[in-house]
């Protein structure tokens, strides 16, 4: 079965020439679904997180507003726009205000490159990889921004303990990037998802991807400061880190930005390792990839998706978080070094086709 | 010579020489690796398996808890109001053992107003005892001051107070929050026993409003206001009457200052 891929910026240009009102009118409802999805996946994996993270710890979680509490996300975002918006009185009022935004605009732009179905991807780059780990760079400085300009010194700890982390953890997560990026001979994300229509990188790799995975997982959750890396923000430590001093709807931009940057980890750690929208295949096995090909693609990438986020959830719930020296030997002394070996080792089995359904 | 004793006037000034602690591998945890023995024993990649193994089996642990749900210890309580199990020993507010005729053991002795930490204890006696020597008017326990710390129910030596847990004590006024505890001012059990006649034990007795504390505090109050203003005429009296004995001893001829010098 041959995928019929067509991106959203490919269709609006296919548009242009005929009736370019049609195509601007076409952008524009794009930006306003990209807009509402950003909103409404916060939401929604805030009220999930709540939930799981209540059930992990026998407790019920938010259980007032609506059934079982599912309107508690939509008040609490309600609150958070009724409250007064605070710049310290010697804060970088510029810095202040922009960093927020800078935070918000990385997630959203990697957002855009992420491949949900064949027809559900806002534009397919071939440079897709190589395009999500420079622009999700953007949320360090962010951080970083909001740290420096609080003018307060936990924020700043906070924010140059980020930058460190996620400068370090970037290098790993890389590193398991390009494994797949060298068995799948792409750097387009489309391109890679199609890669896997034998089957998924983790297990057809000979083990290159389920070390790979790993890497990327434990990097990629360092990246998104979330526990057992979550020093940038350790409330026992630094009360809330870098957005100690921000209130009201900027906030609400770092907090969101945060729980988006764990949907855009889950979905690129389905799309390189698990096939993405791609359904569950075995080879040429048909009878069994026909079976699975009744799913739609977009359901096998939420699921894929879903099943990751609560993985990572799962991790926040249960780890004790790390110290700084042990985060930073973690990386540069265990995951370095392996992330190397495995891409050597992976280069030599692309190299020799030495992978399963090598074509 | 132990490294942190101090060198003597006379000893050379040169580092001790410290047994450098055994090298050891830093594996995993690096650092600690020398505080945590079984790390060492198992080496370096038997400590990171066996650190991977403690992450499953920690998450294996909290799935656990995800999965069951009869592991929620949460307790919704306005809706679970009438199924409530509070624990024996939750403390929610102050109240006196009264038994089950309705008499108290308290003595007045005053010990746990003594004890109290923040002054949420006030005790008033009668002043016409019916009966004994001393007995109780009012024992007003201040909910808004307490701190639960629980040491006038250990220091009470007859067993008259505890902690129990009805917690449902919010008001609209704040003033209600100072309880009078003792349900009727008197004297105590025993004494009471002794007393054949019902009609004369009934009138040793005079009930006690729970919520008369703050009328209690503010007598007291008013007490204490009319006893200084009380004093401040008293001083003042004693001011005038010294003023008056200055004139007078002005007015009078004085002793010659050469006297003085000589004395």
């Amino acid at each position: 079965m041959s995928w019929q891929v067509k991106s959203i910026a490919e269709r609006t240009g296919d548009l242009l020439p005929g009736s370019p009102w049609t195509a601007v009118l076409y952008v524009l409802l794009t930006i306003l679904a990209v807009t509402a999805f950003v909103t409404v996946a916060g939401l929604v994996l805030i009220y999930a997180e709540r939930k799981i993270a209540a059930h992990f710890q026998c407790r019920v979680g938010p259980m007032r507003v609506g059934w079982h509490g599912v309107l508690q996300s939509i008040a609490d975002a309600i609150k958070l726009l009724m409250k007064e918006d605070i710049v310290p009185r010697d804060a970088d009022a510029l810095l202040h205000i922009l960093a927020p935004v800078l935070s918000f605009a990385g997630m959203l732009l990697v957002m855009i490159a992420l491949p949900m179905s064949p027809t559900v991807q806002v534009s397919d780059m071939n440079i897709g990889v190589l395009y999500v780990t420079a622009v999700s760079g953007l949320g360090v400085l962010g951080i970083l921004l909001g740290g420096w300009s609080s003018n307060n010194k936990w924020s700043l700890l906070g924010a140059m303990r980020a930058g460190a982390q996620i400068i370090s953890y970037e290098v790993s997560a890389t590193l398991a990037l390009l494994v797949v990026v060298l068995f799948a001979g792409t750097l387009q994300l489309s391109g890679i998802v199609q890669s896997q229509e034998t089957g998924w990188w983790i297990w057809r790799a000979h083990g290159c991807g389920i070390v790979a995975f790993a890497i990327f997982l434990i990097a990629g959750t360092a990246e998104i400061n979330r526990t057992p890396f979550d020093l940038a923000e350790g409330e026992s430590e630094l009360t809330a880190g870098f957005h100690t001093e921000y209130s009201g709807l900027r906030f609400s931009f770092f907090f969101l930005s945060e729980f988006l940057n764990m949907f855009v980890l889950a979905a690129m750690a389905s799309t390189l390792f698990f096939g993405g929208w791609m359904p569950l295949h075995i080879g040429h096995f048909a009878g069994f990839n026909g079976i699975m090909d009744l799913l739609p693609p977009g359901l096998w990438f939420t699921l894929k998706t879903t099943a990751m986020i609560f993985l990572i959830m799962w991790f926040r719930w249960t780890f004790p978080r790390l110290r700084v020296d042990q985060l930073m030997r973690l990386e540069w002394k265990i995951l370095l070094p392996i992330g190397f070996v495995n891409l050597f080792v992976s280069a030599a089995c692309v190299v020799t086709g030495f992978y399963f359904f090598a074509q | 010579m132990p490294a942190d004793s101090v060198p003597m006037p006379g000893e050379s000034i040169e580092t001790p020489t410290v047994v450098a602690p055994p090298e050891k591998h830093v594996g995993v945890g690096g650092a600690m690796t020398g505080a945590v023995p079984w790390i060492d024993k198992a080496g370096v990649v038997g400590g990171v398996f066996r650190g991977i193994r403690s992450l499953f089996s920690g998450m294996g642990v909290t799935v656990g808890y995800l999965m069951r749900p009869s592991t929620v210890v949460t307790q919704e309580y306005p809706e679970n109001r009438e199924t409530l199990k509070l624990p024996d020993r939750f403390r929610a507010q102050l109240a006196f053992n009264h038994d089950d005729k309705g008499y108290h053991k308290c003595t007045m002795c005053r010990i746990c107003e003594e004890a109290c930490p923040n002054v949420s204890i006030i005790i008033t006696g009668r002043e016409k005892p019916a009966v004994s020597k001393k007995e109780l008017d009012s024992f007003v326990w201040r909910l808004d001051s307490c701190t639960f710390c629980n040491t006038c129910v250990i220091v009470c030596p007859f067993g008259v107070l505890r902690f129990d847990g009805t917690f449902e004590s919010s008001v609209y006024d704040r003033r209600l929050l100072s309880y009078t505890l003792n349900r009727y001012a008197g004297p105590v059990a025993s004494v009471l026993e002794k007393m054949e006649d019902p009609e004369a034990r009934k009138a040793a007795m005079d009930p006690r409003d729970p919520y008369s504390g703050a009328a209690v505090i503010a007598a007291l109050i008013e007490k204490q206001k009319a006893t200084k203003v009380s004093q401040r005429a008293a001083r003042e009296a004693a001011r005038a009457a010294r003023i008056a004995a200055k004139a007078a001893a002005a007015a009078a001829p004085a002793t010659p200052p050469e006297a003085k010098d000589v004395g």
